[in-house]
């Protein structure tokens, strides 16, 4: 039996080498006889050559155009979003009542899930496509540094998000169930195979999710090492370190901050499998629960703001065009980024104030913690003297932009508080934390997303979306994410324990009002869905290339440039192979701290 | 093959290889981890053969041979670690050195036949 199964394993793998090898010699085919044009290579193309790629499910395959990733970053993205959403929504409605509807398993098994699908399959994602698709645009480059690089980072993703749900999926086929682990895996519980908890968190599941998470960090490390690299060495030539956009600079950063900490996680979770699989001994020895910790949150706390600082990038590039007015302060907005980069590798132990270490250790963190609330208060007041004395246009990115500034302050104010040793052991552990950090990861980091994808629609649909539905998602989103995240922060006040799936009697209103908040969050995103579904397909075209009337007030930035090219083009040649038809770029419009577009010589 | 790629302006919009070299990190992994010989190996195939495929395709080396060739030395190295780790963990990795052995033996097979075998002109493009 034994025997027959290995030798079928065997004979699978080998059809389906021998199939790629065919696939991959058909492509090849295909392509030698489209001639690639490398000869003349001084002219310069001045327009994305569509030709070279192949039609149908194949272009989406073999892609290696940025923009063709950063779309389907985004679709990854947004599944993932709907995914861990609505595992979220399951987890709410058994928090309902104080007993467990769906039992306390499955709730851990959702609770883990939700977590990592939103930090690393969508939060890590949805900013790579906004990266991918408008950093070469912004500053001037025809492409990533390595395009190759930049697909196998994507191609990663779909891998990595099935491994990691993998045991939703064999639990039904009765093999093994889905890890338990919550989202930081701390020892011994995630350890598994020693002590009486044995399997009891997920056995092969937790192996799984243990691959898929490292896949998804070796995904997001090469795609900083490419984004470094391109706007290290890919900027046009007017493109200068003192007018490089807010934007880069924070995926800059941000890259920085990724190239150091992801790897990191990347080892860990390697010396946490190996311990469970391979017989070795790292967090089997006395001190190694503070070990994983340690490791674990220093790459913990520089990841959230791997997350919050493109975020924040993208407030400050968008919350300007509809305030009618420059950044205020951009070197600052700069600065402050750059600061909290080298900051949040101070901070991590403000994560383990209640585990018993040195109290001298725990002051010191407990400074650099609230030390980083400074460069976070000095964006905060750039936006906030950005708007002042502003044209204000409240259309929809703009109400996310707000939104996403409203959200920020308690987030961060919260978290201030949490940085204070006396009061974080008194809320450790509790929904205080929770409400914490939803705060800032939902109200925040999700809304300037939002803010992003209403602001670009135009760009990468050539469509508009419809207005009115923009505004429902937005005030059921910011009613629905303060009811809930609100009534969590009351919650941890009166001692509600998090990651729990029953409670005491006395916080039941409580749990419900936050469900009911969940359930207008929800209402809005599927609303949200819609419009962006509809929208790209029958949403109404956009003829003009300045859609958002930015020059009025003389606030175009380059993207929307090179997007009236693309219109002009599709005009002239009716999507034709033609060269395209350029005279120099007009001259009128100049947005601060942008890049001409891509020059022809 | 008369092109000069390397520089940005020249890339091709498509490649086939990135799907693959991708698959292929998964596939070997999960073969090493839960010990399963045949998917380790074809894992490490994929990866290896495709990413040799890659970079011929973008310029860096005409042929794939003498790459395939580093890369199983590579995992030579690597199979011998673990091998030497073997006796010093508390689990039995024999199956796992000699999936990752059995790779590079292939690799190293198919180099021998490719510079053999294949005439300079029809390398692959
Ligand atoms: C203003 C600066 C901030 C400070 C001083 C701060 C402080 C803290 C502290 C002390 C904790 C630990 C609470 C505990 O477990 O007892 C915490 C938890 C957390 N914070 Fe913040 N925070 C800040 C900003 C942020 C931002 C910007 C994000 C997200 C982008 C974030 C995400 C989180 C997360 C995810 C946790 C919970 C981790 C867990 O235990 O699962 N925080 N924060
Ligand atoms: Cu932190």
């Amino acid at each position: 039996m034994e025997l027959n199964a290995q030798i079928a394993v065997t004979v699978l793998m080998g059809v389906f080498l021998v199939a790629v090898a065919t696939f991959l010699t058909r492509i090849e085919n295909w392509r030698s006889y489209t001639p690639v044009g490398g000869g003349g290579s001084f002219i310069e193309e001045s327009g994305y050559i569509d030709e070279e790629k192949p039609a149908g499910i194949i272009r989406w395959l073999t892609t290696v155009d940025h923009k063709d990733i950063g779309i389907l970053y985004g679709l990854y993205g947004i599944i993932a979003f709907a995914v861990g959403g609505l595992m979220v929504t399951l987890m709410r409605f058994d928090l309902v009542t104080s007993s467990s509807l769906l039992g306390t398993s499955t709730y851990n098994a959702l609770l883990t899930s939700h977590g990592i699908t939103m930090l690393f399959l969508f939060g890590t994602p949805i900013i790579a496509a906004f990266a991918n698709y408008l950093v070469p645009l912004i500053i001037g480059a025809d492409d990533m540094a390595f395009p190759r690089i930049n697909a196998i980072a994507f191609w990663l993703l779909p891998p990595a998000a099935l491994l990691i749900w993998a045991g939703f999926f064999a639990k039904p086929l009765g093999l093994f169930g889905p890890a338990q682990t919550a989202w930081t895996m701390y020892t011994p519980l995630s350890l598994g195979a020693v002590g009486p908890s044995a399997d009891a968190v997920g056995g092969a599941g937790v192996d799984l999710m243990l691959l898929g998470l490292h896949l998804s960090g070796v995904a997001a490390t090469m795609g900083a090492i490419n984004f470094i690299a391109t706007i290290f060495t890919h900027r046009g030539e007017e493109v200068s370190w003192a007018n490089l956009d807010i934007f880069s600079w924070t995926i800059l950063t941000q890259s920085g901050l990724i190239l150091f900490a992801f790897p990191l996680l990347g080892s860990a979770l390697l010396m946490l499998l190996a311990d469970r699989n391979f017989g070795t001994a790292f967090f089997l020895t006395d001190g190694g629960n503070i070990l994983w910790q340690h490791l674990f949150w220093f790459f913990g706390h520089p990841e959230v703001y791997i997350l919050v600082l493109p975020m924040m990038g993208i407030v400050s590039y968008v919350l300007p065009r509809f305030a009618g007015r420059k950044l205020f302060g951009f070197k600052f907005v700069v600065y402050s980024t750059l600061a909290i980069g080298v900051l949040s590798f101070g901070v991590w132990a403000h994560h383990m104030f209640a585990t018993g270490i040195d109290p001298r250790v725990r002051a010191s963190f407990m400074a650099v913690s609230m030390a980083i609330a400074i460069p976070s208060a000095v964006k905060t007041f750039n936006w906030i003297t950005t708007l002042w004395n502003g044209r204000v246009r409240l259309t929809t990115p703009m109400l996310f932009c707000i939104g996403f500034i409203s959200n920020f302050i308690i987030g961060g104010v919260t978290g201030v508080f949490l940085a204070s040793i006396p009061i974080d052991l008194v809320l450790h552990d509790t929904y205080y934390v929770v409400g914490h950090f939803h705060y800032v990861v939902m109200g925040a980091i999700a809304f300037a997303g939002f803010a992003g994808i209403y602001y670009w629609f135009p760009l990468v649909t050539n469509r508009m979306y419809q207005a009115s539905l923009g505004k429902a998602h937005f005030w059921l989103t910011m009613v629905g994410s303060n009811i809930t995240f609100l009534a969590m922060i009351l919650l941890g006040y009166g001692g509600m324990p998090r990651r729990y799936a029953t409670y005491l009697p006395q916080f039941a209103t409580l749990h419900q009002v936050a469900t009911l908040g969940a359930f207008l969050l929800l209402i809005g995103q599927i609303i949200w869905l819609y419009n962006m579904v509809s929208s790209w397909f029958e949403g109404k075209r956009v003829e003009s290339g300045d859609p958002w009337d930015l020059r009025q007030d003389n606030v175009r930035t380059v993207e929307w440039q090179w997007f009236e090219q693309k219109l002009d083009t599709q005009i002239a040649t009716d999507g034709g192979d033609e060269e395209v038809a350029t005279d120099g770029g007009k001259p009128a419009d100049e947005a601060e701290a942008v890049a001409e577009e891509r020059d022809d010589d | 093959m008369d092109e000069t790629p390397g520089l940005s302006e020249q890339y091709r919009k498509a490649s086939p290889w990135p799907l693959f070299i991708a698959l292929g990190v998964p596939i070997s992994e999960i073969g090493l981890v839960f010990n399963v010989l045949p998917i380790a190996v074809g894992g490490l195939l994929l990866f290896c053969g495709c990413l040799a495929g890659m970079l011929q395709e973008a310029g860096y080396i005409d042929a794939p041979w003498r790459a395939l060739g580093v890369m199983a030395l590579l995992l030579g190295g690597l199979g011998g670690a673990i091998l030497y780790v073997n006796p010093q963990v508390g689990a039995d990795m024999t199956m796992r050195a000699y999936a990752v052995l059995a790779s590079a033996a292939v690799i190293i097979a198919g180099v021998v036949a490719g510079t053999l075998l294949v005439p300079k002109r029809q390398q692959p493009a």
